[in-house]
């Protein structure tokens, strides 16, 4: 069952993230938090065009002392602003909690992303003129000055905005310093101004690295001086929630982050420092909610701990081990949708050696919501996406590699799955993986695809040589085990010789493929995923209905089509809702059957009571696991009890529905609702949407009726051909319609009448436990037999046999209630013709399986409820012609119509008054066909178009 | 052609997590046993040679990911592959379920001739139990494994990848099997198949280096 639920699972996330397909323009918040890295909670309040410089006041306080902020000695900013500063030029936004800037040029040269609660000052700059402006200063230090432009009401407004803003935000301001205490920057700065000197500061929790050593040689990798450049920077340009970030941040990013700052500036540029200070505590209290719970993935996750970067020190030890396992457990708990995927101990072990377990958890969060999408989903639909994009990609910047590919069958696809997945870091040695993570929290996704083509660029001369996957993985595998060496080993440069594999590998990377962009990446996500979805859906769709149990009445067709039907309801209705469940509740069970049969009516308001309590119990018997929904199995199993094509089945199915103990009887009360199911189930019948097989024969009687007679005309004036005009072939339905109402509504009173005059007292059926198997065996000899039995005179027989004493005295006293056992409801059943035929065909087939979804949009257009009841206009048409055609096979064709209404009317038995040897030789021979065939043209609703068909027909065949 | 004629197969590992895909593959290519395996991501590639009869058999093994998850790749794998060894836990019955659903998924969705060995792994465990001990670790009956390797027309194994027992046998049992696409017989095969094994012939040489045969 497990591996059902997980597929089940599966499906109803695919319905999800279609949600999200929907081509739905994401909205200017959402553009403005994606290109901002800014929590879900933030929106923009205002923004302005504005021109802002920096100054750098070198008296700032040290953040470590930032609790009195208002002794900041700077009182006046005009003796401040500096004439000379650069002033760039750009906008500015206020969310709820961030001040943000961008510049107008390409939004890399000056921006800057301020938490408020880290603004200790706002002043309004003096104006000397027109200018509005206001200079900030943050508990750091850091200075900006802010020049408004545009009409100065709005500039007013943005003030007053932040004014309120910056108020409101005062109770963030004593999360402040804790949360400072957590960041390597502040250390460092703390550190390394002259009060931090002599004390005694606690290094703030980090990665595993500060305890086993971090990966690599730290004086190769010149740790010591990327770490001055940092602190210079920081310096000027303000750190974590209050930065201003300008080229050389970039430039410090590309050259390799110091380990020790390595974490922190993931989480800045990825922005779960953001998730994280919004979100203090939550980590802890995961863990602690979950604490005693366990889950599939806390299985999976302890199978794969102790195989995680196992050759790094910290995961030979139980310290790294635990600190894992926290992380992928809370993060299992947090989005239960991913739960656990191989792959991510990897990625954790990564971020664990240079992170502190809470940093790694937000930037684990946002690593998957932001730039793995998809990637360790249930279906993994990000990670096949992406494969099938970076071949489209390999295709279109490199056609002679891309056609030596698929020239020799090389599965490329299957060769980069794991570097996508895994984000390079078991692919190659961690130095260098954790470089390309670097870049990846900076720009991106499209840092994967730019390096993986970066791979294939570089090695396209050797790839070019192998011919199949293995040579190819060989080439790639020895490349990785290379990247540490000279790119030119060869070259008498001596600069040039000094030049890495791994080197040379980020420079095509980030210049050849520059292009590559993360719109670029986007766009293509969007061109594939239809395909990519489509191959999934259909991988799940087969496994799951493979699953099944074996369902005699239902083909894989119709397995295919409840499926599609099932999952339709369910996905339309979860978006809507939000959730992610494949189980179908009780309104979308009306809904799926509404499509399917003639008797459900969304929102049906003559019948609502009967259908309701009819429909209820249906679900009820449906729900295998009393789960308060139905799954898949059950709805399957379900219709395939309803679709049998077999009149004793389908009223032991009916019973059944009703003796919902399993007792084998139903009592007086049951009997009442079972009327009142039936009549609920045959309204489409009482009012005439639909005609049965006895009206219809009535029908074809009547028209055969005029068919022979104008055949009579015709062979009595074979010469006037053209003058005698056909046969009329339209009939007075209303007149039908109501008659067959008349039948229906007699037989359920009839039936009331019968259900009380039969059954038996229930002390009585205490009694005659022993004699059940007698009356069963006579049952049985019945059900051979049925069709030629006479039902009034059975009915007579049973009558006398043993009910006549108990008829009409017991039916209504209270002291012997009364039940009715399954012989009896079949005899009470088979006592009327309507609701015989009723149970032995239309029932089942006012079940239409078969008919598959014709677009995902269908559901929403129900024109006709009742075309799906049986059929609709073109399959009766066909029908019909099939008809004539039997007849015209068998016969020659000018007699082949007046074969025909001979045929039909015969079987109603009203013979019509020609009679011929020959026709009737012909009819009891093949009776039996013709009847089913009109007892499925019977269940015709549109009989206009069947006629129209017909007349056509006999026109042609003339 | 050479009187020793050399084929190409692809074979792809089936089953579900951690009942020892990865070892078995290990323990052909290498003799080697690891405790604590590194989880497979995707898929791992690894080849071996085997001398059966006249015949040398390089097998191209793709090793795939066990996690529930990653079912929905599998596709990709056994696409064109002609063998399967579909591995269960004889100590887990969830894992047999698992491997009835990938035979049913491969005689669906594979190539029409490829031949599937059904292996149920980890024997070691129960090695020296006694049969029908009642605290026995075995939760699948060998006569369960071989009925349905019956049903469906597979080879049947059971094996250790621990101990080494029956590994060998499995891959020789296949490369049996395999029909000798070199030379004359290469014309009953499909085009795509053959240009693929006369490619593989043209460089055997360079891959002849990497692959150290333990047969």
């Amino acid at each position: 069952m497990s591996f059902l639920s997980a597929l089940r699972s599966k499906v109803s996330e695919l319905g999800l993230f279609d949600q999200a397909n929907a081509e739905k323009k994401p909205s200017r918040d959402e553009l403005f938090r994606d290109e901002f890295h800014l929590p879900e909670s933030q929106t923009i309040q205002i923004d302005s065009a504005a021109e802002v410089s920096l100054h750098y006041n070198e008296t700032a306080k040290n953040s470590q002392d930032f609790s009195s902020p208002t002794t900041s000695p700077l009182v006046n900013g005009e003796s401040h602003v500096n004439h000379n500063d650069v002033f760039w030029s750009g906008r500015l936004f206020l969310t709820e909690q961030y001040l943000i800037f961008k510049d107008g040029f390409n939004g890399r040269d000056f921006n800057f992303t301020i938490h408020l609660s880290t603004i200790r000052k706002v002043e309004r700059l003096p104006s000397k003129s027109y200018v509005f402006g206001l200079i900030i200063t943050t508990f750091s230090g850091l200075r900006l000055t802010i020049q408004f432009i545009g009409i100065r009401s709005n500039s007013e407004r943005f003030s007053l905005l932040l004014k309120k803003s910056l108020d409101t935000n005062l109770g963030c301001v004593k999360q402040l310093k804790p949360f400072l205490k957590t960041l390597y920057s502040e250390y460092l700065m703390f550190k390394n101004s002259p009060a931090g000197q002599d004390s005694d500061l606690q290094i703030p929790a980090g990665g595993l690295g500060l305890m086993f050593k971090f990966p690599g040689n730290t004086k190769k990798l010149r740790d010591k001086s990327k770490m001055r450049l940092w602190f210079e920077f920081m310096k000027v340009n303000g750190r974590n929630l209050n930065i201003v970030k300008q080229e050389m941040f970039y430039k410090l990013i590309r050259v390799g982050l110091p380990n020790r700052l390595r974490g922190e500036i993931w989480e800045l540029c990825s922005g779960s420092i953001y998730s994280r200070y919004e979100n203090i505590g939550i980590y802890q209290q995961i863990l602690d909610d979950n604490a005693d719970k366990t889950s599939i993935a806390i299985e999976e996750i302890e199978k794969d701990l102790n195989r995680s970067l196992p050759e790094y020190a910290a995961y030979q030890s139980d310290e790294g081990i635990s600190r894992l396992r926290r992380v992928l457990t809370a993060y299992s708990w947090k989005n239960p949708d991913v739960g656990y995927c191989q792959a991510m101990n990897i990625v954790v072990a990564e971020l664990l050696i240079f992170m502190s377990e809470e940093q790694a958890f937000w930037c684990l969060c946002t690593l998957c919501d932001k730039y793995t999408p998809g990637y360790y989903s249930k279906t993994m639909y990000g990670t096949l996406l992406d494969q099938r994009v970076f071949e489209a990609l390999v295709e279109k910047t490199m056609p002679i590699l891309w056609e030596h590919i698929t020239h020799n069958d090389i599965q490329l696809s299957i060769i980069s799955l794991p570097w996508f997945l895994s984000l390079f870091i078991n692919s190659m040695p961690l130095v260098f993986s954790s470089r390309i993570i670097d870049i990846l929290f900076l720009q991106g996704p499209r840092t994967l695809f730019q390096v993986a083509l970066a791979i294939m660029r570089v090695n396209g001369e050797k790839l070019l040589k192998t011919t199949d996957d293995g040579s190819f993985i060989q080439v790639i595998k020895n490349y990785f085990g290379k990247l540490d060496e000279s790119a030119h080993p060869t070259s008498k440069n001596e600069t040039y010789r000094q030049i890495t594999n791994f080197q040379e590998l980020l420079v095509v990377a980030f210049k050849e493929f520059q292009d590559i962009t993360n719109d670029t990446v986007k766009s293509y996500r969007r061109k594939h995923k239809n395909s990519v979805f489509s191959n999934i859906e259909s991988f799940i769709k087969r496994t799951q209905i493979r699953n099944l149990p074996k369902l005699p009445n239902l083909d894989t067709n119709n397995l295919s089509n409840i499926y599609d039907r099932f999952y339709q309801v369910l996905e339309t209705d979860n978006i809507q809702k939000g959730t992610g469940s494949s189980l179908m509740n009780f309104e979308q069970f009306e809904k799926f059957l509404s499509q399917i049969t003639g008797w459900v009516i969304v929102s049906n308001v003559a019948d609502s009571k009967n259908q309701e309590e009819f429909l209820h119990r249906l679900f009820v018997s449906w729900d295998s696991e009393f789960q308060g929904g139905l799954a898949l199995s059950d709805v399957a199993i379900g219709l395939n009890k309803w679709t049998y094509n077999d009149l004793m089945s389908m009223i032991k199915t009916f019973f059944d529905l009703y003796d919902s103990t399993g007792s084998g009887y139903i009592d007086k009360e049951g009997m009442l609702q079972m009327s009142e199911g039936i009549i609920y189930l045959t309204r489409p019948l009482r009012e005439g949407w639909v005609f049965d097989s006895i009206t219809q024969r009535e029908i074809d009687q009547v028209i055969a009726k005029r068919m022979n007679e104008y055949k009579k005309l015709l062979a009595e004036n074979p010469d006037n051909e053209d003058v005698i005009s056909p046969p009329n072939l339209t009939v007075d339905e209303q007149f039908y319609r109501h008659r067959q109402g008349e039948r229906y509504l007699s037989a359920a009173s009839k039936f009331l009448q019968n259900c009380f005059s039969y059954a038996r007292p229930e002390q009585e059926i205490d009694e005659l436990k022993t004699e059940d198997h007698l009356i069963s065996i006579h049952d049985d000899d019945r059900k051979s037999d049925y069709g030629e039995l006479a039902t009034e005179e059975y009915i007579d027989e049973k009558d006398k046999k043993k009910s006549q004493s108990l008829k009409a005295n017991k039916a209504l006293d209270p002291d012997h209630p009364l039940a009715m056992d399954l012989p009896t409801f079949r005899m009470v059943i088979l006592a009327d013709e309507s609701y015989e035929l009723f149970f032995g065909e239309i029932l089942a087939s006012s079940i239409d399986i078969n008919k598959p979804i014709k677009n995902a949009q269908s559901h929403f257009n129900i024109r006709n409820m009742f075309d799906t009841l049986v059929a609709d206009g073109r399959k009766v048409a066909n029908e019909v012609r099939r008809r004539i055609d039997d007849v015209q096979s068998i016969t020659s064709p000018t007699a082949s119509t007046f074969k025909r209404s001979r045929a039909t009317s015969s079987a109603s038995k009203h013979q019509a008054s020609v009679d011929e040897e020959e026709d009737d030789d012909f009819i009891s021979s093949d009776v039996g066909t013709t009847d089913t065939d009109l007892l499925k043209g019977a269940e015709v609703n549109v009989l206009n178009e069947s006629k129209d068909n017909a007349k056509e027909k006999e026109a042609s065949s003339a | 052609m050479n009187a020793k004629s050399s084929t190409s197969v692809k074979l792809v590992l089936l089953g579900e997590a951690a009942v020892g895909k990865s070892s078995l593959v290990l323990r052909f290519v290498s003799n080697d046993f690891q405790e604590n395996k590194e989880p497979t991501i995707g898929a791992a590639y690894l080849t071996q040679r085997c001398t059966i009869n006249d015949r040398t058999i390089k097998f191209d093994i793709w090793d795939t990911a066990g996690q529930e998850r990653f079912a929905s790749l599998a596709p990709m794998y056994y696409r064109n592959a002609q063998a399967a060894l579909v591995v269960y836990d004889i100590t887990k019955p969830q894992s047999f379920i698992k491997a009835r659903h990938w035979v049913k998924e491969l005689h669906e969705q594979a190539s029409k001739n490829i031949i599937i060995a059904l292996v149920g792994n980890k024997y070691d465990v129960v090695e020296n139990e006694e049969e029908g001990s009642e605290d026995s670790k075995r939760k699948v009956s060998i006569e369960e494994g071989k009925q349905l390797a019956k049903d469906e027309g597979l080879l049947f194994f059971e094996s250790s990848a621990k101990s080494g027992f029956n590994v060998n046998e499995i891959f020789m049992a296949i490369g049996h099997k395999i029909p000798d696409t070199s030379a004359g017989a290469a014309s009953v095969n499909d085009n795509r198949n053959s240009e693929r094994v006369d490619l593989t012939v043209n460089n055997d040489s360079p891959v002849n280096g990497n692959a150290n045969c333990g047969c």
